[in-house]
């Protein structure tokens, strides 16, 4: 990783020297472990800050939205394809961008880091691809990353960017023959009754907090629908109906751009695996469109055309 | 036809498909094809009926759908004439998907079974075998046929008519009777489906258009224009009219019992019943009750608003109230008359589609509708025989327009065809046509030329075309696609391996240039459906097997001692082509047909060439030694994908445009002010072309006689606050009404041009950010019905 | 069960479901009186809010056809 990071450095320097760019987004060290922050570093100097580990999981594209200036963007596999996303909904312009591609090897889980030790944690630190863990009274551990990596990530097939600029390192090998949607057919083999009590255990303790949404580079609309007040058809309070509507509407919202990059789970204060729902339709259009999201920059999602031979078999 | 009713849902049996002599569902059903067509011995209709053969895999499709799998279908046929736009596919489904039975073969008699209902037929099939089997029903496929009344008619108007007593008419003229000012159209030309007799009749209404033409205009009268009062930013005052619809409503409805509970509801200033709202004392009393109680919205609870609400829309106009702030309620068709046997619930429910109006109509605002200026001038497409008749019918008109055709010639295909079925000279009649538009000064011919863009919409296009390396804009009010088709050049049975084995349309050059060749030869051999009927062009080329058969013939009237072989597969001489078959077989054509899992070969050895083929009577191969093959090619239609694009029209599998309606706006498509002939909409002969040519030529004066058109308030609209640019809208839109906004302080947000919009809302469903409206059907207005529906009356 | 009156929303397109339903009506088919038709321009019209709001709303069903 630390080679990572001094490559990132480096372009990152060259690029604000040779002023290709106005700024370059990428990430700092956090003031707790495992919590990287995004960061804009305008001048060379500055370029020092940057890090790079298993901790980058934010992702960086929705710090790119209606943004003016020439940008040098960090981006993992995921983060592009989100960009190709951003470049197709005019949220940021190709020209404006100069993408800096990481080929990733995954990002960690911090709550299954949290739960391996007993006390609070001091430092994580990795090697490679093992993890080694100091606790506060100085005790540590070793593991291998692939133990601890985040749900998406272990299920990652474009590990490797979609569409950059310049290279951080050699293309890593993609995984192949990954079952992407093992818990989605789980689901979706339940009777109606069964799947109900499962969104409501599920969503039971979400607290509509938005951070799911607000980290998602997606939702950029100016009004979400959520706070639509004329009409105001959703109830704004903690009613488990409103709180389900929420994250329906706001998954089909996704269809057909969600990039599985995991970071509305990540950010989920209270741990709930909103990809499920995000993935039912990864799956959906994978299947009927054979369309995956932020691969091509010349084709809009499928929901976005109107087609008179689109597939119908799901109308029943 | 009586089959058709008892299928009909609103047939004597109410759909049910039963025997009408025992009421018995029947589980074996056989059609008796051309009953009274094609038959010279028990009636004299030497014809073909031309419908038959689609209506009746029509009726066993859908009496499958209606009875299962497990009802038998079977189809007794000689030749099964799928001809139509769409018709090849639905037989093909028919046949390997609905599991329909096609019997080959001739029936000899139909018995009735001893002690049941159920009735045998004895038929013989192709290879002589006689075989018997038992239905349950038997359907005769009839055919038509002209009623001796219009024969009468005929006489006393002094028309001629054919043979077979259609009216005559000519290819060139295929809507003129033989008298001037008389036209016809539809079945009594011939006979035809539902499609081609729309074609008719819009070419007839051109035709008396064209000698009527000086006259427009002249007997219309302005209605009187009543201002319309504002009432924006006014508490709703809504008026409720219970409609008792005589017996209707009321038979079942507690009518009063509505308008009384319609008069606690929210903003409701006043409530009544009414007999009939839609008379007219009922509308005038309406109009007065609006002006006394000030009313500013209406609801009526009655009928339909496909049938009732634009006339209602009227009363309020002439109320001073703008047409858009008006609901009604479906009390009768989706109440009173489908629950007659529970008023409670049927007045229960006239309670909730009262409120759910009452809901809906609060929230309603006054729309306006946007006018726009129709340019007068037409572009045409493609200068082939369709495109010269759709010029020249509306210069007949009064009206100006362009041709544009990418060849260096006019005439498209017509110039490669030697004579129509009724023996015309194409190459004569041709000639004419073409001097006719190039000597007319109101039609501009744009040879060499091709689009390059189109801007604007109906009414207003302008359409960038470049020729001979320059740039011209032209602005037209409408367009006319007659783009064509071309001749399939086959890959298979060896062509373009050997001089003798040539196309139909080589065979016409040859009859056109007199070739000498063509009376030496010993024996010739047609084989049919080349590229056409199978695999990715799963339709019937439609003109083949008569051109076959009419160059068959002229080749036995060249040498009557020649040996002539038509290979085909079903022969598909539609209408009064029967006859030509007819007559090919009097002069000793031998038709030989073969199935598609056997097609022909095709040997040439020792510089001899000879066609192995299996005789389908025989069962086995024979082989025809000849001096030439001819391959009756599909019509392919010329590539149109760009023009699809710009003008935003559909193209089907195959590649022919696809039109409006399939039966009932042939000739029109559903982006306004863009209208299709020609063989580019499927293939069809000359006559056939000609009259499509004139039908949309009479669509397009439809639009061209209005100096201005008024396009639906009902649009959608963009708050470009809300936008975030994302540019679905644009990308959804079936009619591309959306675009960017290029300058100003809404900079990259999106708008709606409201002349291009349909209102069908898919952008506003579709827009995440929700800042697309819909006009009369917004979000709030749908949900206020939603919410309403919920609330309990009382 | 057997008396259980459920509130169905349906949808109709105005071009073909609500004329087909108005034909339902002309040819006196029955049918339970449970739906209650929202007339909608097309079913494209029909955005994901419409569902989720009518079964908010308490509605046992939605019905969208055309
Ligand atoms: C093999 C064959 C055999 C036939 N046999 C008979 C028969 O025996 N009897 C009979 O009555 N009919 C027959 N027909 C049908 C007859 O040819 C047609 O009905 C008639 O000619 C169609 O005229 P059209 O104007 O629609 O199309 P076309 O004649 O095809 O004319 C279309 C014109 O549009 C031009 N064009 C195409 N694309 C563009 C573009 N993008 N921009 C500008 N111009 C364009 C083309 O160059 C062409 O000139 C036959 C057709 C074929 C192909
Ligand atoms: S959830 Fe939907 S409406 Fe809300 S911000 Fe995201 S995309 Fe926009
Ligand atoms: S929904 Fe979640 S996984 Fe999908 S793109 Fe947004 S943040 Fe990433
Ligand atoms: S982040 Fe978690 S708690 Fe917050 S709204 Fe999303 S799912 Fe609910
Ligand atoms: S779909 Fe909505 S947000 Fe997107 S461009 Fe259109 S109006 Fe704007
Ligand atoms: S309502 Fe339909 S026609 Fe109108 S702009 Fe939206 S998508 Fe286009």
């Amino acid at each position: 990783m630390i080679e990572y990071q001094k490559k990132i450095q480096n372009i990152a320097e060259r690029l604000l020297n040779e002023k290709k760019v106005d700024v370059v987004l990428g990430f700092k060290k956090g003031t707790i472990p495992m919590m990287n922050q995004p960061c804009l570093v305008r001048v060379p100097d500055e370029t020092q800050k940057l890090v790079w580990d298993s901790n980058c999981g934010i992702n960086l594209t929705n710090y790119l939205t209606n943004r003016k200036e020439r940008i040098g963007i960090i981006a993992k596999g995921c983060d592009t394809r989100n960009i190709v996303t951003h470049i197709v909904e005019n949220k940021i312009k190709r020209e404006q961008l100069v993408i800096i591609g990481v080929p990733c090897t995954g990002m960690i889980d911090k709550a299954k880091i949290n739960g391996l030790m007993v006390n609070e944690i001091a430092e994580v630190s990795e090697h490679n691809q093992e993890i080694t863990i100091t606790d506060s009274r100085g005790a540590t551990k070793t593991i291998q990353k692939k133990e601890v990596l985040q749900s998406n990530c272990s299920i990652c097939k474009y590990k490797n960017p979609v569409i950059y600029d310049e290279l951080v390192a050699d293309l890593v090998p993609e995984s192949k023959d990954i079952d992407r949607y093992e818990d989605i057919r789980k689901i979706e083999s339940m009777a109606s009754s069964e799947k109900f009590k499962f969104f409501e255990d599920m969503l039971s303790t979400c607290i509509r907090c938005y951070a799911c949404r607000n980290a998602c580079p997606l939702c950029y609309c100016p009004t979400c629908f959520v706070d639509e007040s004329k009409p105001q058809w959703l109830g704004k309070g903690m009613d488990p109906i409103d709180i389900r509507t929420f994250h329906f509407l706001r998954a089909y919202h996704c269809a057909g751009r969600c990039t599985d990059c995991g970071s509305c789970e990540r950010a989920c204060p209270m741990d709930i695996t909103v990809r499920q729902f995000t993935k039912k339709l990864e799956k959906d259009c994978v299947e009927l469109f054979g369309w995956e999201a932020g691969l091509t920059l010349d084709k809009r999602p499928p929901l976005d055309h109107y087609k008179t031979n689109d597939p119908q078999s799901f109308i029943k | 036809m009586e089959y058709e009713r008892i299928l009909s849902a609103s047939g004597p049996t109410g759909g049910h498909l039963v025997r009408l002599s025992d009421k018995k569902e029947p589980k074996k059903i056989a059609w008796l094809q051309c009953i009274g067509s094609r038959d010279m011995n028990r009636c004299d209709n030497a014809y073909c009926s031309a419908v038959c053969c689609m209506y009746a895999i029509k009726e066993a499709v859908i009496s499958k759908e209606h009875s299962g799998d497990d009802l038998d279908c079977a189809i007794f046929f000689m030749d099964m004439r799928t001809h139509g736009k769409e018709f090849e596919r639905y037989y093909d489904n028919a046949k390997t998907k609905k599991g329909i039975r096609f019997i080959r073969s001739r029936v000899h008699t139909i018995n009735p079974v001893q002690g049941t209902d159920d009735l045998e037929v004895r038929y013989v099939t192709e290879d002589g075998r006689i075989l018997n089997e038992t239905f349950d029903m038997i359907v005769l496929s009839v055919g038509l046929e002209i009623p001796k009344e219009i024969v009468e008619l005929s006489k006393k108007l002094n028309i001629e008519l054919t043979s077979s007593k259609f009216s005559k008419t000519g290819t060139f003229k295929p809507v003129d009777s033989s008298r001037k000012g008389i036209y016809v159209c539809g079945a009594f030309q011939g006979p035809k489906d539902i499609p081609q007799a729309v074609v008719d009749a819009s070419a007839a209404a051109a035709a008396a258009g064209e000698i009527l033409s000086s006259a427009r205009n002249t007997l219309t009268k302005k209605p009187e224009i009543i201002p319309e009062i504002d009432v924006m930013g006014d508490r709703p005052r809504i008026g409720v009219f219970v409609c008792k619809c005589g017996i209707n409503i009321a038979g079942v409805v507690n009518v009063p019992d509505v308008s009384k509970y319609a008069e606690t509801l929210p903003y409701v200033e006043y409530a009544t019943d009414n007999l009939f709202s839609c008379s007219q004392d009922t509308q005038d009393k309406m109009a007065q009750l609006i002006k006394e109680k000030g009313l500013n919205r209406v609801v009526v609870a009655a009928c339909t608003p496909k049938t009732h609400e634009p006339l209602f829309q009227e009363t309020l106009k002439n109320a001073g109230i703008n047409k858009y702030l008006f609901e009604m309620a479906n009390i009768r068709n989706h109440d009173s008359w489908v629950h007659k046997d529970s008023p409670e619930a049927a007045t229960e429910k006239a309670k909730d589609l009262v409120r759910m109006a009452v809901a809906k109509v609060a929230m309603l605002q006054p729309l306006k509708e946007a006018e726009l200026q129709v340019n007068q001038t037409a572009l045409v497409i493609g200068g082939g025989i369709s495109g010269l008749v759709a010029a020249k019918t509306l210069s007949n008109q009064g009206y100006e327009s362009h041709i544009v055709e990418k060849d260096s010639t006019l005439g498209g295909q017509a110039k490669s065809i030697y004579k129509t079925t009724t023996n015309e000279i194409v190459a004569d009649e041709l000639k004419q046509l073409i001097n006719d538009v190039t000597t007319d000064s109101k039609i501009h011919v744009h040879l060499n030329t091709t689009i390059k863009k189109v801007d604007g919409f109906v009414g207003n296009f302008q359409t960038t075309l470049v020729g001979n390396a320059t740039e011209t804009v032209i602005p037209h009010g409408v367009t006319i696609m007659a783009t064509g088709a071309s001749a399939y050049k086959p890959s298979e049975y060896e062509f373009g391996k050997d001089s003798r084995i040539i196309t139909s349309l080589d065979l016409d050059q040859k009859l056109i240039n007199h070739d000498p060749m063509l009376k030496q030869l010993q024996s010739a051999v047609f084989i049919q459906c080349v590229g056409s009927r199978e695999n990715n062009r799963l339709y019937c080329s439609r003109v083949c097997c008569t051109h076959s058969i009419h160059n068959a013939i002229e080749l036995k009237e060249l040498n009557p001692n020649m040996d002539i072989y038509i290979l085909y597969r079903d022969i598909r001489t539609y209408g009064e082509r029967e006859l030509l078959y007819r007559k090919a077989r009097d002069l000793g054509v031998i038709f030989i047909r073969y199935s598609v899992n056997n097609k022909p070969s095709v040997a040439i050895q020792n510089g001899k060439m000879s066609i192995s083929v299996t005789d389908h009577v025989l069962n086995r191969p024979i082989i025809i030694e000849t001096d030439l093959l001819t391959l009756a090619s599909a019509l392919i239609p010329n590539p149109a994908e760009d023009l699809a694009q710009f003008f935003k029209l559909p193209l089907n599998e195959d590649g022919f445009f696809v039109e409006r309606h399939a039966k009932l706006g042939p000739s029109e498509f559903a982006t306004d002010g863009v209208f299709l002939c020609g063989t580019a909409h499927y293939p069809k002969p000359i006559d056939e072309s000609i009259a499509q040519a004139k039908a949309a030529a009479s669509r397009a004066v439809t639009l061209l006689a209005r100096k201005n058109i008024f396009t639906s308030g009902q649009v959608a609209f963009i708050n470009p606050v809300n936008c975030s640019s994302c540019g679905i809208c644009i990308s959804i839109c079936p009619y591309s009404a959306p675009s960017f906004i290029e300058k100003g302080p809404f900079t990259g947000k999106a708008q709606i041009n409201p002349v291009l919009c349909k209102g069908c809302g898919l952008c506003v469903a579709s827009c995440r950010s929700g800042a697309i409206h819909h006009n009369g059907y917004d979000n709030g207005q749908i949900f206020n019905q939603l919410f309403a529906i919920t609330e309990l009356p009382n | 069960m057997a008396d259980w009156e459920p509130k169905i929303v349906s949808f109709f397109c105005n071009w073909c479901t609500y004329g087909a339903a108005d034909l339902a009506g002309v040819g006196r088919m029955q049918y339970p009186p449970y739906f209650r038709v929202v007339r909608i321009p097309c079913t494209g019209r029909m955005h994901p809010k419409f569902f989720l709001s009518a079964l908010r709303e308490g509605v046992d069903g939605v019905w969208v056809s055309g």
